[in-house]
């Protein structure tokens, strides 16, 4: 009896005094993360703080978008069928929102890498008029009105106060949280699990033909690259020569991770491909040649139907089904049961 | 916790499945009757996020001897308190500062006359324009003599943003050692060490309206206003100057003398005032005159802006110490 309540109140005074650090784990197989942890380690209060902002209305202007409006947990946080993600006032955004996992190892974010520190890559959604549509002030403002904010901020940071960077920072522990490890390609790898007799060719003609650009095992090399795709007409988007201001670097856009792939379809920064299947046969038949294509894609990427259908099994088994239904990422308020 | 405890339980409960998540949109290249929907089994892993501590403290309880237990339980108490020590210090330590010895004044004019935000002024090319706006970086700012480099204990040192709608920001308190100096360093924008290195706070705090969201970089300069010149909507010209990546980099290394090469001396009781001097005359009529009818706006990193800024670095025009001829 004295044991449970020595323990009881152990788990009492854990639960209420001590913010529990999260330490990070890397996956068996990845690189070291790049983000740095040391000013903002993980914590339990940090990372649920991180988490109801993310689902919070509060940091849009009208209270209809949050985070995770147009980043959906069951699409790997991308957006669901969506080529571009509605913003405020029944605007659309620039780009196809891009699947949020596996940040940890990005040094850059955004289709074009604009952004340079994940910490500071919500300013870009929250204040973006097309978006969220908010200003820092005033977000702030909504907060500190707000008294459960208060205490929360509080107990993730140690003292009272709520400033852009706490903001920021308490997202960025949820976000970063976000690691997709465990599909069954990566239960293969650890010998848990085997690819079936049409994922093993799949996988041996990824690692043929595409892996160069997605890079295992973050399936991505995280490299800026032009795979042939025309501009659009209406969108005028050059991709990171918006960003470096280099003729070199027109319609250049981040290789994107093929982890989850099934679930974040549309396709392209555009979103203009809607099946996998498209996808493939642009780099079959439908690459544009430009100045500054890819040098690997001049000649495209001959792929027979068979290639494609086995290819599409293997881009199966990157599905995390762990990761899409992990109850520690949902919305908290739909977490009580 | 209890959502922890709930998810170790459930990883211990084997068989637990769920559907394959929507591929539907995948059928058409699937043989027909086959379709090999790969069965996803869940797996609870609490090792990619939980605090791996948690399951075996919980789970080790039957077999702990109780003196262990009490041993632990004063080391969770000190443990605690040790972690209340350190916030506690860390806040006592920002008061031990020394009052400030050397102040330091922005005083920025148009064709000599001091500048106030939200009143019409011409430029050298006869162009009417008015200021809405009018703030910079200035960080690391440091005393120094006969061109020697700055000194070293202000390399690391703070950003102050002048704000000219905020009288108060154009003042710059500084505690510097004693010593005789004629040169007030500083750099006109933010490092790119700063640039990169996430949410800050204090004079680089987002919220205060010189950061780029879409291309991270905090302005070095922001100048807005009307100009009956402008071609812009509103007539309104606005010059966003920023940008760390060479060769865009519009940062500034400044190297300010005072008038005439004076001397003035800083010592640990006094304090010294000095004025700096911005006229911007010389803004617009610098090594790349800037006509408001050509040039109404510049709000990305680029050859422009690094000219500009080149421009207004040009505009600091020198140090005045009050009380000298």
């Amino acid at each position: 009896m004295k044991a449970i309540l020595v323990i009881g109140l152990l788990a009492l005074c854990s639960f209420f005094w001590v913010n529990i650090p999260i330490p990070f784990v890397v996956p068996k197989g990845f690189p070291p993360p790049v983000y740095n942890f040391n000013k903002n380690p993980v914590t339990k209060a940090g990372f649920d703080l991180g988490r109801k902002l993310f689902y919070d209305g509060k940091l849009s202007i009208d209270g209809n978008f949050p985070c995770s409006s147009c980043h959906q947990q069951f699409a790997a946080f991308a957006t669901y069928e969506h080529r571009l993600s509605h913003g405020f006032n029944s605007q659309f955004s620039y780009r196809n929102a891009p699947a949020l996992f596996n940040l940890a190892w990005q040094r850059e974010f955004h289709w074009d890498g604009g952004i340079n520190n994940l910490e500071v890559q919500p300013l870009a959604p929250m204040l973006d008029p097309h978006e969220m549509a908010e200003s820092l002030p005033h977000v702030i403002g909504k907060l500190r009105a707000d008294k459960q904010y208060s205490a929360l901020f509080s107990k993730a940071f140690g003292s009272p106060g709520i400033s852009s960077q706490r903001i920021l920072r308490a997202l960025t522990q949820f976000t970063v949280s976000l690691v997709s490890a465990d599909s069954k390609y990566d239960r293969v790898k650890r010998g848990e699990a085997a690819f079936s007799q049409y994922e093993k060719p799949g996988y041996e003609i990824f690692q043929q033909k595409c892996a160069g650009c997605h890079k295992e095992p973050l399936f991505t090399d995280l490299s800026y690259r032009n795979t042939g795709m025309e501009v659009d007409s209406t969108l005028k988007d050059y991709g990171r020569m918006r960003i470096t201001g280099r003729k070199e670097d027109s319609l250049k856009f981040k290789v994107p991770s093929l982890r989850n792939v099934y679930l974040t379809f549309p396709y392209g920064h555009d979103g203009r491909f809607n099946t996998l299947s498209d996808v493939l046969e642009h780099y079959n038949t439908g690459i544009v040649q430009s100045a500054t294509l890819d040098s690997s894609l001049r000649k495209g990427i001959p792929l027979s139907d068979n290639d494609k259908f086995y290819l599409i099994q293997f881009l199966g088994t990157l599905t995390d089904s762990f990761f899409v239904g992990n109850p520690l990422f949902r919305d908290p308020g739909q977490n009580r049961r | 916790m209890r959502l922890f405890a709930a998810i170790l339980r459930r990883r211990r409960k084997s068989g637990c499945r769920a559907k394959s998540p929507g591929i539907s949109g995948f059928s058409e290249l699937r043989p027909e009757g086959k379709a090999p929907v790969p069965e996803k089994t869940i797996k609870y892993e609490p090792e990619t996020l939980l605090v791996s501590s948690g399951k075996s403290f919980f789970n080790s309880k039957r077999s702990m001897p109780p003196a262990f237990r009490l041993i632990l339980l004063l080391m969770l108490i000190t443990g605690i308190s040790s972690f209340q020590n350190i916030s506690f210090s860390q806040q006592t330590k920002i008061q031990a500062t020394a009052p400030p010895n050397l102040i330091l004044h922005f005083k920025a004019t148009v064709h000599g006359q001091p500048l106030q935000l939200h009143k019409n002024y011409t430029n050298p090319f006869g162009e009417t324009f008015k200021p809405d706006i009018f703030r910079f970086y200035a960080g690391k700012i440091s005393p120094a003599i006969n061109n020697h480099a700055a000194l070293k204990e202000f390399r690391g040192g703070a950003y102050h943003l002048i704000d000219f709608s905020d009288s108060p920001s154009t003042t710059v308190r500084l505690r510097v050692p004693e010593g005789v100096y004629d040169e007030i360093h500083f750099l006109l924008g933010v490092d790119s060490l700063e640039q990169t290195s996430g949410a800050q706070t204090g004079a680089l705090d987002p919220a205060r309206g010189m950061f780029w969201t879409w291309n991270t970089g905090y302005l070095s300069l922001k100048m807005e206003g009307t100009s009956p010149d402008s071609k812009e909507p509103f007539h309104a010209f606005s010059y966003h100057i920023g940008g760390y990546r060479f060769p865009n980099r519009a940062i500034y290394n400044m190297n300010i003398g005072t008038d005439n090469g004076q001397k003035f001396r800083v010592n640990k009781e006094n304090t010294t005032n000095l004025t700096i001097r911005i006229e911007l005359d010389d803004f617009f009529d610098g090594a790349m005159p800037i006509h408001i009818r050509n040039t109404a706006a510049c709000t990305t990193p680029g050859d422009t802006a690094v000219r500009i800024l080149q421009n207004f670095a040009e505009a600091f025009t020198g140090i005045e110490i009050p009380g000298s001829p």
